[in-house]
């Protein structure tokens, strides 16, 4: 490699050539080409990205009916105009050879291809017949936070409006259920209170287990954009491994699995301690409550967890957090005392503007509802939120985590305003859907494991899925695999691609792609995305929303869905809109959405605009305009700090399963890989799945790189190649597998265990041994 | 004497303790009443203009630059390392699979470019050194075959071509969008030989060459 002046230097020196160069045959100018061909005219079209809960705006070029380019929305103040390796390459999934096209029945243990009309008869009847047979919450369905909007609403009414059950659950309830318990406990209402724009004014950034510069990596780039050009910003990596994102950031802090509970409460201490509580605030705006401890892990089937919350004081708090002074809790968290008292400065400096991220690493764990809480109780004492530049946030993984599962409510105790465990909710839910209300069963069934764990012991005979593949995203596929292949359960699967889920179906639908029908996301800044159907889905191929129109047809509830095949997800929409009237989740109407880059809700009607920040009375008209903060998902107005002590986490790594297990991501792979192997770019880039090791432990069983070893745990085993000093560093005593490769699953290893409140599965944390193969 | 020390020093601390009182009460006051005017939220587009002169300042060395029997890229590789006109570029030499960033990595080379001996090939510069998580959009290569068979066909490249009148400069047929640095790619030896530009010292590129990057639908004809 040279450097630039050696280059200058050799420049001189050949000079004499530099004339030459000019004349060298085959170096054209471009006005030598005037006379080629045209190369056609491309149409761009705007709409969100497929993949994460960032929510970039795309324009989708097309040309004569097909997908050609992609590029980022210049107008979307998401991303303005930057998307990440998965979006710009995400067209081209669909000319992948094995696109499913038709639908196929399994007959005689070989699939068939059928007709449409054949196949919707035959899941119709299928699902009648059950019910009829067996009861009304014999049958499933099973969704998705990658789900649009309309797809998601005619999930919830045909399920809990038209048949009249709750088994209606979603993969969110894997990603994001325990931010959605956060948020309720603490404030009673559902979503992050600020935007994306707070990225251009916070000066402190403390990632919460959030490996954003591959997970987020549209945000990330906006953040250190930010740190380029105004020096004031500072990027701090709280984490259990070394990734891209710690090398990016000013600091980087390594914590013990499960210990983020301790370094919460630790920071809320020293913030007490040092006099750097926002009194007023605290004063005015909160109250104290404690919770139930020794919750459980919701290991055993059929388990029951009920919090109760009761009342303390200042006092009280105060005195609980005795525990976590910083130097008490070292041993747990493996953090020095001096890092701890560091953080707790950032947050209690009353010049510095503070936002904490997160997203799966406190989500996905035992105690994520807790850890929640627990981080906005520093905010809260701080008075850091809802602000611009001020308050924590907590990202979604899917694209429409927040537009549909956790807006819609495609989860079985909710709908799509409020619960079923609500008499008026109910009844708010059976007057727009036109169903008596007593339809609506008020208690909640199965949360997603469980729902497996039901198909598993042949309580669930019949389910469908929609728009995600459990049986590689679940935690301890080693029991759901077997369970879905029982003859006891008729399995329906709508998917663009095959995928170890459809391998069990017994009728495989095929589903329209995103851009090859019209639809609706809302992403993790409460931005919810219109988009324009773009090009003509393959073969029979249809958009889920109205497949499940026509088995809901099928099965005689015709009535409940007078939607249009052109235009059902316009018509889907507008009623759905009526259910968040008011001024606290106003949705943006239809016009409005076809003509910008995506609207925040509370959309203000008299304004036009989005309302970025909540229960700050200066942005949020729903707030009492008399205080100058309102959290009034709370009857008093008041946001809620919770004590929630640290607990230890199910399985701990002992002499026979030393290691720490850790899953998740990387940037090339979106979840369990159905659309991004199929990506050749991406594909050729992330091959396979690895398990990333610490080279101490490596050198300690003489494992080199690429070697391939088994993960075991008590719950099964997968083989992969070793990956030492590579993408990921983790700590001494950790291991870290990407979960996307079906041919290495490394779901059959982890542990089912979840959040008591959430029901969140766990996947951060489980003990495994490794063995050279 | 000593009394009156005692006195007086007893005043410099409390004056001190005032002035720590006043301060703190001040910040506190400051932490309750935030209130910052927000500006017009950043809706901006990404800035199509920045970056435009970036590389001016080596305009002349470009004009220079020999090619020292460097293997210049041509134009066909160029596509070649594309999934379509317009995609992000693959990576196409080995890469560490660091957990680094490019500032401290790719951006060494591709920053201003230079002669790399090890593949006897000149650094390609990227029209966007703003961005350094690179590995963000761009990827290497570390296997050759697909997990299933695709049937995707790239479009044609934009080419350079509906000159409006005989002679007049040709329009730039691709959009500018992370490619608003056209010396980035037109100018120096790293460029593809087929779109290197004779007169790079020009720099004000856009005062001659204009955009027209064949979107069907972004203008609509003016209606008063």
């Amino acid at each position: 490699m040279m450097n630039r002046r050696n280059f200058l230097k050799k420049a001189a020196a050949a000079s004499a050539m530099a004339a030459a160069a000019t004349m060298i045959p085959g170096i054209l100018f471009a006005s030598d080409q005037i006379d080629k061909k045209l190369s056609g005219d491309i149409n761009w079209t705007k709409g969100p990205c497929r993949f994460c809960g960032v929510g970039c705006g795309v324009l989708i070029g097309t040309q004569k009916g097909k997908a050609v380019a992609v590029k980022g929305d210049p107008n979307c103040s998401v991303n303005k105009g930057l998307l990440c390796v998965k979006g710009y390459h995400q067209i081209m999934c669909t000319s992948s050879a094995d696109r499913l096209t038709k639908p196929l029945v399994k007959k005689n243990g070989k699939y068939v291809e059928t007709s449409m009309e054949e196949a919707l008869d035959l899941v119709a009847s299928k699902m009648k017949e059950t019910i009829e047979k067996h009861g009304k919450d014999s049958v499933a369905m099973y969704t998705s936070g990658q789900s649009t909007i309309p797809e998601g609403y005619v999930a919830s009414k045909f399920m809990k409006g038209a048949i009249g059950t709750n088994n209606l659950d979603c993969n969110a309830r894997l990603c994001m259920a325990s931010a959605v318990t956060g948020f309720l406990t603490t404030f009673g209402a559902d979503e992050p209170m600020g935007c994306y724009e707070d990225i251009e004014h916070a000066n402190v950034f403390v990632l919460w287990g959030n490996n954003m510069a591959e997970m987020h990596p549209v945000l990330f780039s906006r953040m250190l954009d930010n740190r380029l050009n105004r020096k004031n910003v500072k990027i701090i990596d709280l984490a259990t491994r070394t990734t891209r994102t710690s090398k990016a950031a000013d600091k980087s802090i390594l914590f013990k699995p499960q210990s983020d509970l301790a370094i919460a409460n630790a920071i809320c201490y020293e913030l007490i301690n040092n006099g750097w509580v926002n009194n007023s605030f605290v004063e005015k705006h909160i109250a104290f409550n404690k919770g139930k401890t020794n919750i459980g892990y919701g290991l055993e089937d059929k388990f029951k967890f009920k919090d109760k919350a009761t009342p303390i004081d200042f006092d009280q708090y105060k005195s609980f957090l005795e525990d976590y002074r910083p130097d008490k809790v070292e041993a747990i968290t493996g953090v020095s005392a001096k890092d701890i008292k560091y953080l707790a400065s950032l947050y209690g400096d009353p010049n510095l503007k503070v936002v904490s991220f997160w997203c799966m690493g406190m989500n996905q764990h035992t105690r994520g509802t807790w850890i929640n809480n627990l981080v906005y109780n520093i905010h809260l004492l701080t008075g850091k939120i809802s602000q611009p530049g001020n308050g924590p946030f907590s990202l979604t993984g899917q694209p429409s985590a927040c537009g549909t599962a956790r807006e819609v409510g495609t989860f079985t105790h909710k709908l799509p305003k409020g619960v079923v465990m609500n008499k008026k909710h109910r009844e708010l839910a059976a007057k727009i859907w036109k169903v008596p209300y007593e339809r609506i069963p008020d208690k909640p069934t199965y949360h997603a494991t469980e729902m497996f764990r039901a198909v598993d012991r042949g309580d669930i005979k019949f389910i469908w899925t929609q728009v995600t593949n459990p049986l590689v995203s679940l935690p301890k596929t080693s029991r759901y695999r077997p369970a879905m292949q029982k003859d006891s359960c008729f399995v329906v699967v709508s998917d663009v691609f095959p995928t170890p889920t459809s391998d069990v179906a017994d009728v495989i639908l095929p589903a329209a792609w995103h851009v090859e029908k019209s639809g609706l996301y809302g992403n993790s800044e409460r931005r919810t995305q219109y988009w324009d159907k773009m090009v003509e889905a393959p073969g029979e191929a249809m958009p889920d929303a109205w497949m499940t129109i026509e088995i809901a047809r099928r099965m005689g509830y015709g009535d409940l869905f007078p939607y249009s095949k052109e235009n059902h997800h316009e018509e889907i929409y507008n009623e759905y809109r009526q259910f968040h009237a008011g001024k606290k989740h106003n949705m943006a109407p239809l016009e409005v959405l076809k003509k910008q880059s995506g609207v925040i809700w509370p959309y203000i009607e008299e304004t036009g605009k989005s309302t970025q920040w909540r229960f700050n009375s200066k942005y949020d008209p729903a707030c009492n305009q008399d205080k100058d903060f309102d959290f009034y998902g709370k009857p008093d107005g008041k946001a809620v700090i919770w004590q929630r002590p640290y607990e230890p986490a199910p399985e701990i790594p002992d002499n026979e399963y030393p290691f720490w297990l850790n899953t998740g991501r990387v940037i090339e792979h979106w979840h369990t890989g159905s659309m991004t192997r199929r990506i050749p770019v991406l594909h050729q880039a992330v091959p396979n799945a690895y398990v990333e090791l610490h080279p101490d432990d490596a050198k300690q069983m003489g494992i080199r790189n690429k070697q391939k070893v088994k993960v075991i745990s008590r719950r099964g085993t997968t083989i992969l190649p070793a990956s030492i000093n590579e993408r990921g560093l983790p700590t001494k005593g950790q291991v870290f597998v990407p979960f996307f490769d079906e041919s290495m699953m490394i779901n059959d290893v982890t542990l089912d265990a979840f959040c008591p409140i959430s029901k969140e599965p766990d996947y951060k944390k489980c003990a495994v041994r490794i063995e050279k193969v | 004497m000593k009394q009156g020390y005692v006195i007086i020093g007893f005043w410099i601390v409390l004056l001190i303790a005032a002035g720590f009182i006043v301060k703190a009460s001040l910040t506190e006051e400051q932490a309750l009443n935030y209130s910052e005017i927000i500006a017009e939220p950043a809706t901006n587009a990404l800035p199509v203009e920045e970056g435009m002169f970036r590389l001016a300042g080596s305009a002349k060395a470009f004009l220079q630059r020999p090619n020292m029997g460097a293997t210049s890229t041509n134009l066909e590789e160029y596509y070649k390392r594309r999934a379509f006109p317009g995609a992000p570029p693959i990576i196409p030499h080995p890469t560490e699979e660091a957990h680094s960033m490019g500032g401290n990595d790719c951006l060494q080379c591709h920053q201003n470019g230079g002669y790399v001996d090890e593949y006897k090939a000149f650094a390609p510069i990227t029209p966007h050194t703003e961005y350094i998580n690179c590995k963000q959009c761009h990827l290497p290569v570390n296997t050759t075959g697909v997990f299933k068979p695709n049937r995707w066909k790239k479009t044609d490249a934009p080419e350079a071509k509906q000159q409006a009148l005989l002679g007049s400069p040709p329009i730039i047929p691709h959009s500018l969008e992370m490619r608003n640095n056209c010396l980035a790619c037109h100018a120096g030896p790293s460029a593809p030989a087929e779109i290197r530009v004779s007169h790079p010292d020009r720099v004000n590129c856009r005062q001659c060459h204009a955009l027209n990057d064949n979107a069907k639908n972004t203008t609509k004809i003016w209606t008063r």
